[in-house]
């Protein structure tokens, strides 16, 4: 690679990347050369270990620790692997690479010979057989660094797309996110590095469904409405909770989420506002703990009798377009009911609607009804009511 | 002693008065025989283990060579013999049993008798022998006699003899006399010493075989200072050749022990001693018996010093003997009459037969029951060839002699038997490669039966092998705890050793620019490593030998 082609962000990110690593692990040489067990002090990523933060309604990581020492037999391997995780982003941040998680899978992933003096029998034994492995070390890494893998220049394949009246730079580009024509601007997995230049826009929907963000793109829903369009078409990635974050926290947009009306939506929001439980660590530069779930809601399907709420939907319509919750929705709903952030009246009446009527209901649904009743009455007398759950 | 000699009758009573209705003896319904100790061994010659031609064969072995081991090992010979059983050719049901040994061998003027007459013995005294009761040779003899009809032949020449004797015998059953076929003297300058004997019987090889070997093999595990030398029908060549000089000490002929006594020996005992007082009697005839044991028994008693012991009531003997029996403070059964192997030719034996991985023998103190001393030897073999099976190979031992039948029957299952000891405790989980050897000797061994084949449970026997056992154990206890740790350490150390270039590889790379060095970091780790494992150099580079590690990238 050329250094000139390379923006200093990218440069400025690596030099501090380089230096952390540095100091860090000079603290392992030091114990080796004390002649100690060398270990590696680690933050556990366990349920049990994850703390829900009521003030700043973040899902963090707990105060226990886990002494990860090479000379302890179960955990030697694992010290090996997260040494070797080290040695290979070093070395990718010294030599100007990005790599993906497939990549240092790949190139962390060799075979150790030994030969047994016991028995006399050779064994192979690879450093790490799945990529399970090696992304569990770099989550490690992570942690014992305290710099997330954007910081350390490593991609992740781009699924977040947006767009709406904003420009941005990213790298040496000036990027108009008004003028993507019916395509998108994929959200870059190092949303750190970009620059918000100027933004026109009054609040951000998230949709959880890439075709349902495609249909409120081709009909001008974020021109009419002024809204900045995401989607993270599925589970969001880093770089979607990222983006979006910044786009709260600096801009101070207010952001609505639409997610289909079962537990796999509601916990889609959950990782977007809260943060995930495997991923705690993350949460307090990823989480938008101020993300409103706009819909689809129990409660806009049945209505709500205690509250004089009016459904959305026909008793033709619910006929039609309801679909019958599985036992893995109901399991996963009996879950959501033990996380703190889903105690509240709203979402407790949410999760009883559901187990009481055991129905789902996609989005697909609402635009199957009408996509200009989608864009033009739902969504804008939602938020005009103040009709949203968090 | 007079005799009364009858031919047999077969005629029995028959109840021809009954339907009389009234009983009613008459002389021809009775009648009275006696017999001699050979005409009641032929006829029931089964319970000396003559049953059938591949029980006798296997018998035949057994005694002949446990008649050689007592006329070496017991005087302090480091015994050689051979052992030879060959099909005849004229009957292939026939077989030459020939056992030749270099012991103390035999005075001539007593052959005829020690093989040809049943119930002579030169081991009818107090102290520990494979033979007890005059009898093994003179089966074989007897029923190699009836079945093919052929004399033993013997030739023995004892110590020091200048001659080597021949003889040809057969048993004049009726009369329980030898009859002596034919008698030979040789030179013998070479001093050889020692006895041949060869007996022709019926036998059935193929059924025996299995029980032969096992025999053959036994003996030696408990005879390693012994070259034994057998050779099969098929030709088949065996040599369990010496693995020890050492031989188990002699016993020495013993007193019996005032606890041991009934009437009869007591009446025995008076008999043969000149003794004019009672006091003086008690010291003579009695182990550990001394002036102040004497007193203060009989004082115990209640019988005055100054009786004639040859004139004493049946009252009085009963009394004497019940008192005798009950006085606390006798001094313990000696146990100079006994001869237990000893830990190191237990070990010897185990190790050069099964070729274990560990062995491990225990010699306890010797104790008594009822007056008879006897002392519990356990031997435990573990790993290398032992098979592992779900309960521990018992190897039974009597006064030297293997015990092969009824083992589920014998104190020594019920003390291993995994059911009622604990053997987990002691790391030892079965399926397991174990084997466990018991000895008890005793001037008399209480057998189950008549038999010779299980021991019976006295408390005092079984409680001894318990603590035998526990003792033996323990050791193999320990030995597999430290192969554990040393398993896991080597466990560990191949892991560490495994993991640590990739790991002085990375630091190295990180901190390459503060001048850190693989190799430096790798010297570092091992450093570590020996500390953290807290093993010395030695033992840890006794460890890592032969490890490699390399690293395919
Ligand atoms: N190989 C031998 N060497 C020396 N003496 C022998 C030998 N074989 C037998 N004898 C003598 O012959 C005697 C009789 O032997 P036999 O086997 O019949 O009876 P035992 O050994 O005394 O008792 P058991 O009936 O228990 O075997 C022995 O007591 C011993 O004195
Ligand atoms: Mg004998």
């Amino acid at each position: 690679m050329v250094a000139e082609y390379i923006d200093a962000a990218d440069r400025e990110a690596r030099r501090r990347a380089l230096s952390v690593f540095r100091e860090r692990f000079k603290e392992i040489y030091k114990q080796i050369k004390m002649g100690e067990n060398p270990f590696l002090m680690l933050p556990k990523r366990t349920l049990s270990n994850t703390i829900y933060d009521e003030k700043r309604k973040l899902l963090l990581l707990g105060p226990e620790k886990l002494k990860r020492s090479f000379f302890d037999l179960h955990e030697s391997k694992k010290f090996m692997q997260t040494l070797l995780m080290a040695r290979i982003i070093y070395e990718a941040l010294e030599r100007d690479e990005y790599p993906t998680i497939r990549d240092l899978y790949y190139r962390g992933k060799h075979t150790i010979l030994y030969r047994d003096p016991s028995t006399g029998r050779r064994y192979e034994e690879n450093t790490w057989d799945e990529q399970r492995e090696s992304d569990a070390v770099i989550r490690d890494i992570e942690v014992f660094t305290g710099l997330l893998r954007e910081e350390m220049l490593i991609l992740s394949k781009e699924k977040g797309k947006v767009v709406g009246n904003m420009r941005i730079r990213s790298g040496n580009d000036i990027i108009d996110l008004s003028r993507m024509g019916h395509g998108a601007y994929a959200i870059e997995p190092t949303p750190d590095l970009i620059e918000f230049i100027d933004v026109d826009a009054e609040f951000v929907l998230v949709v959880e469904k890439d075709a349902v963000f495609q249909q409120l793109h081709r009909i001008g829903f974020w021109r009419k409405h002024k809204a900045i369009l995401i989607t993270s078409a599925g589970q969001p990635d880093r770089a979607t909770r990222r983006f979006l974050r910044r786009l709260n926290e600096e801009l101070k947009l207010p952001v609505y989420i639409l997610t289909d009306a079962d537990p796999y939506g509601w916990y889609i929001y959950s990782v977007f506002r809260i943060g995930s439980i495997t991923l705690s660590y993350e949460s307090e530069r990823l989480a938008t703990p101020e993300a409103r779930f706009i819909g689809v809601s129990m409660t806009d399907i049945f209505g709500d009798k205690k509250t004089g709420k009016k459904p959305y939907l026909t008793e033709q319509e619910r006929r039609n377009y309801i679909i019958k919750a599985k036992d893995a929705d109901i399991k996963r709903a009996y879950e959501l009911m033990n996380y703190r952030w889903f105690q509240t009246e709203k979402w407790k009446r949410e999760i009883e609607i559901f187990l009481d009527k055991k129905s789902k209901l996609e989005i697909e649904a609402l635009t199957s009804k009408g996509l200009r009743f989608l864009a033009d009455k739902y969504l804008p007398e939602k938020i005009e009511t103040g009709d949203w759950i968090s | 002693m007079p005799r009364r000699k009858r031919r047999a009758s077969r005629t029995r009573s028959t109840a021809t008065t009954a339907s009389r209705g009234s009983v009613e003896v008459s002389e021809a319904d009775v009648s009275f025989r006696s017999m001699t100790p050979s005409q009641f061994f032929y006829e029931y010659r089964e319970v000396a283990g003559f049953g059938s031609p591949s029980r006798a064969l296997y018998q035949t072995v057994r005694e002949l060579v446990e008649n050689a081991l007592d006329a070496t090992d017991v005087h302090g010979i480091l015994p050689d013999i051979y052992v030879a059983i060959e099909r005849l050719p004229e009957n292939p049901n026939y077989y030459r049993v020939t056992v030749e040994d270099n012991g103390i061998g035999i005075d001539p003027k007593h052959v005829p008798y020690a093989f040809g007459q049943v119930l002579y013995s030169s081991k009818y005294r107090l102290r520990q022998a494979r033979g007890r009761f005059g009898l093994g040779a003179k089966m074989a003899i007897l029923y190699g006699q009836i079945k093919t009809g052929r004399p033993v032949e013997v030739y023995t020449s004892p110590l020091r003899s200048r001659k080597v004797y021949f003889f040809k015998i057969m048993i004049d059953i009726e009369k329980n006399q030898p009859i002596v076929l034919a008698r030979g003297e040789f030179p013998n300058p070479s001093r050889w010493h020692g006895t041949r004997v060869s007996v022709v019987i019926e036998g059935d090889w193929p059924r025996a075989r299995h029980r032969v070997y096992m025999y053959m093999q036994r003996t030696a595990i408990a005879a390693p200072y012994a070259n034994i030398t057998f050779i099969d029908p098929d030709g088949n060549i065996t040599v369990y050749s010496r693995k020890i000089r050492k031989l188990p000490p002699k016993p020495k002929e013993v007193k019996p022990h005032p606890h041991g006594v009934d009437i009869e020996l007591l009446k025995q005992l008076i008999k043969k001693s000149g003794a004019s007082t009672l006091f003086e009697f008690l010291i003579e005839a009695f182990q550990g018996v001394g002036k102040k044991t004497a007193k203060s028994f009989l004082e115990f008693a209640g019988l005055e010093e100054n009786l004639d012991p040859h004139k004493l009531s049946d009252k009085q003997l009963e009394h004497l003997a019940r008192k005798l029996r009950e006085f606390p403070k006798f001094r313990s059964p000696s146990a100079d009459a006994l001869s237990p192997f000893g830990p190191d030719i237990i070990e010897a034996g185990l190790r050069a037969i099964l070729k274990p991985e560990f062995v491990v023998a225990v010699t306890r103190r010797p104790r008594a029951y009822e007056g008879h001393p006897f002392i519990v030897e356990v031997g435990i073999a573990y790993g290398g060839e032992i098979p592992v099976s779900n309960e521990p190979m018992l190897l039974r031992y009597a006064n030297k002699i293997p015990l092969l039948y009824d083992e589920k029957a014998d104190v020594a299952w019920k003390v291993v038997d995994p059911n009622n000891f604990d053997w987990k405790s002691y790391l030892v989980n079965f399926p397991a490669p174990i084997a466990v050897l018991t000895h008890i000797a005793s001037t008399k061994v209480p057998y189950k039966g008549v038999g010779k084949e299980s021991v019976a449970d006295v408390p005092e026997i079984e409680q001894e092998l318990r603590n035998a056992l526990r003792e033996a154990v323990r050791r193999l206890r320990d030995y597999l705890l430290k192969k554990l740790r040393e398993e896991e350490a080597r466990k560990r150390i191949a892991t560490f050793m495994k993991y640590t270039p990739e790991v002085a590889k990375s630091l190295a790379t990180i901190l390459g620019p503060m001048g850190v060095k693989e190799e430096e970091v790798r010297e570092m780790l091992l450093v570590a490593m020996k500390r953290r494992l807290g093993l010395s150099e030695d033992e840890f580079s006794k460890l890592v030998e032969g490890l490699e590690v390399s690293i395919e990238e």
